[in-house]
């Protein structure tokens, strides 16, 4: 019966835990005023997040078929969100016309920094 | 209080914080002054909600809860890429930066999101 209790614990821990990531994650989705640190605060929701929540619910669970269907959705969630991220940054680096207020010239592919290969950003597709 | 009448509680109460972020994340897409800061707002949405439906399927005991989890997953992965699709031009350039004017307008008026 304690040991019930003590993963009851682990659980509300960790689900807690996710709790708070996807709150910073939805505070900075409010707080930052540029799409691109936006998208850092949506990493956090997407990847940590999802990883303490889905834990906290394998820990509930215990060894079960559902278990494993969660943790292949964590693992599928890892992989396609930076994907998703870098081409919505993409996007963003494409059609903003007012980049250069947020992003500093060197930092961009295809302009005038030294340690950046000239032509970088448009070899896509 | 038995432990499954905790664990009733603990994800009934995680639900409801979890409704109230994904409201949250509806009003942020409402109001994103761009298009990608809506669609940030929407892949957000998508994975508070992927979390909700998996919160449900271990609250209500029901399996196949986590097929529909991984299904949605795959939808807003797709969703979000073709949203994103369409705002790509066919023959992308990087952009041509006047750097200065856009210092000196930057440094007059405070550059927070107002951007078009």
């Amino acid at each position: 019966m304690i040991l019930e209790w003590i993963r009851f614990a682990i659980a509300a821990v960790l689900a807690i835990l996710g709790l708070c990531s996807f709150g910073s994650a939805v505070l900075g989705a409010y707080r930052f005023g540029f799409v691109l640190n936006r998208m850092h605060a949506a990493g956090i929701g997407d990847t940590a997040g999802i990883f303490l929540m889905i834990a906290s619910l394998a820990v509930a669970r215990g060894l079960h078929m559902d278990t494993l269907k969660l943790v292949v959705l964590v693992f599928f969630l890892w992989f396609t969100s930076p994907v998703s991220t870098h081409f919505l940054g993409q996007v963003e680096f494409y059609t903003n016309p007012l980049l250069g207020r947020h992003v500093k010239q060197a930092d961009l592919p295809g302009q005038t920094g030294e340690d950046q290969t000239k032509g970088e950003g448009d070899g896509a597709d | 209080m038995t432990v499954e009448q905790a664990y009733q509680i603990l994800y009934g109460g995680v639900l409801i914080v979890l409704i109230l972020l994904i409201g949250a994340m509806v009003i942020r897409s409402i109001i994103g002054p761009r298009s990608t800061d809506r669609i940030v707002s929407v892949n957000m949405l998508g994975t508070m909600t992927i979390c909700s439906i998996a919160v449900l399927s271990v609250l209500l005991d029901e399996g196949y809860l986590a097929d529909v989890a991984m299904i949605y997953a795959m939808i807003s992965f797709v969703a979000v890429l073709m949203m994103a699709s369409m705002f790509v031009p066919s023959k992308p350039k990087a952009p041509v930066l006047d750097r200065d004017k856009d210092h000196e307008a930057a440094a007059e008026g405070e550059s927070g999101g107002e951007q078009k």
